[in-house]
């Protein structure tokens, strides 16, 4: 049996202090595609942001199944984080990904081109990869930063809310690319997302997060439509 | 024969205050590059002027622990950049540590930093009954006044700077972009953050010293905000910052000479004259785009 690649045991997090979430217990499976979903403001971002390291466990331990310092794992952003004064080619920002494993005063070389390339292409983008990144359109972006999060070549990919306000088109090209590194690199995957009917097509497991806790579940169980009605009301749970 | 001529002849009387000049000019805007893309350019404001005070507050510091001090021994700079490099740390350290917690805004913090640093300088040359010309020059950054010694650690200083600068660029790069990603990555953070705050300091010390914090703060921003306007890539843009910074140093300096102008002004002038036309020009490439969208 392998180890998980990610396990929190009775992790309490919160900012200046203050509990956030507490208790939280559960773990992720190496090769698991995990959805982070609950109600707006409920702490799902205080959450993966814990998972990430950026934020410091009040109490309990978050232990991963990789060696962090070797193999970070990869992120994914929300995009609107990112200030758009930088003045970024696409090729730049994915380059950003392969810094994960390079050390101080070692430079991106030929190596690390191929690799942004490659991570490009997986996305469906190397073709425009010297234009301006502020250029495209949001779904372009989001996949662009997939791609900046592969070029770390992680084992485990945390993403936050990859499809806020991009068009219906672009989020299913968003989901396919990450379904497709799940299912065909095994890529552990979590995801932060309100796209329920989405979401309820591609993942095995569900982390729910709300009222100050999170439990983990199937889809099946944690998504039933009368649930879903119970916290968003009847038009998400019947999309 | 013509200005241009006698400026680049090997024999030109102040070709040390030309080449400190330039230097100012060439590596101010490489730091600056990192005030513009921090969203920090009042920074370049308040800084400047607190390295000022420290320089000013050095002399009083001597006069207290030590006794008089003599103008003109070679100490004098080492204690002037002293002064002004721990003056321009601390105040950036505060004002960032302020940031990241604060709930004023940061133009206020910034606002009052300049206000109180602008004050001291004042009041420590009115303490001092030695607060003569000579250091009313050293604060005003009397560029003329450059020497071969004082131009030597100039260029040393700023090279070390400029080295650092690039061999630490991907790091400087991944914490001002993305700091989150930064930590995921096992990247210090912090520490890429002071060291990039430790290059400011030494920089706007450097930069205050000799051409002034008119000059310095000039520097640090226009060049930078022009090239923003042109290049679509980070290395490009430090490096046509540092270009324009570089170019506006020499020509400012070529026209004081011959129209008999006051040498930062003029700097600063023609720096700013770029930005207008560039900033025009691409107001009217834009605006012409616009127009050809159906």
């Amino acid at each position: 049996m392998t180890a998980p690649a990610l396990a929190l045991r009775d992790v309490s997090l919160g900012y200046d202090g203050r509990q956030i979430l507490r208790g939280v217990t559960f773990t992720v499976e190496d090769g698991e595609f995990c959805a982070l979903l609950g109600p707006n403001g409920a702490g799902k971002t205080t959450l993966l942001r814990g998972m990430l390291g950026l934020l410091p466990v009040l109490r309990g331990t978050i232990e991963y199944g990789i060696d962090r310092r070797t193999s970070p794992p990869g992120y994914v952003p929300q995009r609107d984080s990112l200030d758009p004064i930088f003045p970024l080619t696409v090729l730049e920002v994915v380059l950003m990904g392969t810094f994960a494993r390079l050390r101080p005063l070692q430079t991106a070389g030929r190596r690390q081109h191929r690799l942004a390339m490659d991570c490009l292409a997986q996305v469906g983008l190397e073709a425009i990869a010297k234009q301006p990144f502020w250029a495209l359109s949001g779904g372009q972006k989001e996949r662009i930063l997939i791609a900046r999060a592969l070029a770390a070549e992680p084992q485990l990919l945390l993403l936050d809310e990859p499809t806020a306000g991009v068009d219906p088109g672009a989020t299913v090209a968003i989901m396919d690319a990450i379904t497709r590194l799940n299912r065909e690199r095994g890529l552990t995957v979590i995801l932060v997302s309100h796209q329920l009917r989405i979401v309820r097509q591609v993942v095995r497991s569900v982390i729910w997060v709300d009222d100050g806790g999170a439990v983990k579940g199937t889809a099946e169980d944690l998504l039933s439509p009368e649930r879903i009605a119970d916290v968003f009301g009847a038009v998400a749970a019947g999309g | 024969m013509s200005a241009l001529a006698e400026i680049l002849s090997s024999n030109f009387l102040l070709r040390d205050a030309l080449v400190g000049s330039v230097l100012v000019g060439l590596v101010c805007p490489l730091v600056g590059v990192y005030f513009v893309l921090r969203r920090m350019i009042f920074l370049g404001v308040a800084l400047p002027q607190l390295s000022a005070a420290g320089i000013a507050f050095s002399f009083i510091g001597y006069r207290v622990a030590v006794g008089v001090h003599e103008h003109g021994n070679v100490s004098e700079r080492s204690l002037a950049m002293v002064g002004a490099f721990v003056f321009t740390l601390v105040g950036l350290l505060v004002l960032t540590a302020f940031e990241r917690r604060g709930r004023e805004t940061v133009e206020a913090r910034i606002g009052v930093t300049y206000a109180i640093a602008a004050a001291l300088t004042i009041l420590f040359l009115a303490v001092d009954p030695h607060g003569d010309a000579e250091m009313v020059n050293l604060l005003k950054g009397d560029i003329l006044s450059t020497t071969r010694e004082s131009l030597t650690m100039l260029a040393s200083l700023l090279g070390a700077v400029v080295l650092v600068l690039f061999a630490f660029r991907k790091e400087f790069l991944l914490v001002s972009f993305d700091r989150d990603l930064a930590i995921v990555f096992g990247k210090r953070a912090a520490l890429w953050d002071g060291l990039l705050y430790m290059l400011i300091g030494v920089t706007i010390s450097l930069g205050v010293m000799t051409a002034g914090p008119l000059v310095t703060f000039g520097f640090l921003v226009v060049p930078p905000l022009t090239a923003r306007l042109v290049t679509r890539r980070m290395l490009s843009f430090s490096l046509v910052a540092a270009m324009l910074g570089g170019a506006a140093a020499f020509g400012g300096f070529y026209c004081a000479y011959r129209m008999d102008l006051p040498l930062g002004p003029a700097e600063v002038a023609l720096a700013s004259l770029v930005l207008f036309v560039v900033g025009a020009a691409s107001m009217a490439r834009q605006a012409a785009a616009r127009m050809r969208t159906p």
